[in-house]
């Protein structure tokens, strides 16, 4: 068993029944979950920002700190680790992308981040299925890769799933 | 409650002492015309600090062909900045690494926060709308939540409690819920040991009054809205203190103070990490 634990900007998938991937407190940042149900696969992205036009550099050292350089680079990550390039059934899980309280919109990277996240997945053509985003909390996310539930926990609030 | 206060006083009066030497580069780095010879002369007079300094300018992050083994090229090499970290790091890091129950955080979860936004109101400095010296908003963004390492004592069980009533709506949020329940809040009791601690003024502004800027004097509001944003960003990043992470307001008005757009927020957060990330592996790697 090997769990994959994603720092800001990592991405990773794993088809190992025993395995989970796991990320700590995102605060703004998103992670998209994508679960191909056929072949029991499950990657995840842990992304910070929406769009890598704001530094060219960062976005080839590191492509997976944004949505529309990172995304990309999971759905490839998952074809290549479940060995089905059909992503069409693939469902995806959305978490993050807090703010504090009375967050404005021009402060509110997470608003951002989600709308990033849900317009990249739209036109790739996976559908979001569930989410816990928004809000004034920060989430810790675990997915058990054999059972694919996405494990939501945070100080204060306990632990859900969605 | 009169009775909970007075044991906060008396636990603010028996916090660990900061040494003198680190008091004194506080002092100095909060001073508008010091120079880089004053932070040398107070590290030279600190065996410990001055081993720790060459440490981590000698780490692997920092990558040197050939090892730094003078303590004037290893603060010129290091800055400032780092250096701060070091000796607030091996002076209040009893206070500042602990875990904090009483908010559900681990330890070293309030040192990355300090940390992260002592970097981050540094970078908001830059884009201050009045004058402002950014490695003092550096300086103050890492001392910025002193008092949660005292509060945390009194916090049994209260985390789910303010959560959920700050969800509820029952609570305006964090600060209200820890002044409701013990007299005080963490800025209070962080006033009260910054002023024992004998830091400058402006950390007393940037300590007391980071969650409500508009309230500082009029001289700190600079400095005080540059934390008050890095404390935000801090939050944001995930790089929170537990149960109280983003339970606190943006300040309607922090855009008369700090001019940040869209993209210079976004160019700011990644500055902002990469100088985080450097300086907790520089710690860590010594």
């Amino acid at each position: 068993m090997s769990d994959l634990i994603l720092g800001i900007g990592d991405f990773g998938a794993s088809r190992d029944p025993a395995a989970s991937i796991k990320t700590y407190a995102l605060g703004s940042c998103i992670a998209v979950v994508l679960l191909d149900p056929s072949t029991r696969t499950v990657g995840m992205i842990h992304f910070a920002l929406p769009d890598s036009s704001v530094n060219g550099r960062k976005a080839q050292d590191k492509p997976g700190y944004f949505a529309d350089s990172g995304i990309p680079l999971l759905i490839r990550e998952m074809s290549r680790v479940s060995g089905n390039g059909n992503s069409s059934r693939w469902v995806a899980k959305l978490v993050g992308g807090a703010a504090v309280m009375k967050c404005e919109d021009n402060f509110n990277i997470g608003k951002r981040n989600i709308m990033a996240a849900k317009k990249i997945l739209w036109e790739k053509g996976i559908k979001p299925v569930a989410e816990d985003v928004g809000g004034n909390y920060s989430r810790t996310v675990t997915v058990p890769v054999g059972t694919g539930e996405v494990i939501i926990s945070c100080p204060g609030r306990g632990q859900w799933k969605i | 409650m009169e009775q909970t206060r007075e044991k906060i006083r008396k636990a603010i009066a028996r916090a660990p002492v900061l040494s003198v030497h680190a008091q004194r580069l506080l002092q100095i780095c909060a001073s508008r015309d010091h120079d880089v010879e004053d932070v040398i002369e107070v590290i030279r007079c600190d065996a410990t600090l001055t081993a720790r300094v060459l440490r981590v300018v000698n780490s692997s992050v920092y990558g040197l062909l050939t090892p730094i083994t003078t303590i004037e090229r290893a603060v010129t090499y290091l800055g400032e900045r780092m250096v701060t970290c070091i000796a607030l790091g091996e002076s209040a890091g009893r206070l500042m690494k602990k875990p904090l129950p009483g908010y559900e955080a681990k330890g070293g979860d309030l040192w990355k926060h300090d940390l992260y936004a002592g970097f981050a109101a540094r970078q908001a400095a830059l884009h201050a709308r009045g004058e402002l010296d950014a490695d003092l908003a550096f300086t103050a963004g890492l001392l910025h939540d002193i008092g949660k390492g005292i509060i945390n004592d009194f916090l049994v069980d209260s985390a789910e409690r303010f959560v959920s009533g700050i969800a509820s709506g029952e609570l305006p949020d964090y600060l209200d819920a820890e002044r409701q329940l013990l007299g005080y809040d963490h800025c209070e009791v962080g006033l009260e040991l910054a002023r024992q601690w004998r830091l400058p003024t402006p950390i007393h502004w940037a300590v007391a009054w980071h969650h409500t800027p508009a309230r500082a004097p009029e001289e700190g509001r600079p400095l005080v809205y540059a934390v008050h944003v890095g404390d935000v960003l801090a939050m944001m990043a995930g790089y929170g203190t537990g149960s109280d992470s983003l339970q606190y307001g943006l300040a309607k008005d922090w855009k008369d103070h700090i001019a940040l757009d869209d993209g210079e927020l976004d160019r700011l957060v990644l500055e902002v990490n990469e100088e985080f990330n450097q300086a907790v592996e520089a710690m860590n790697d010594e």
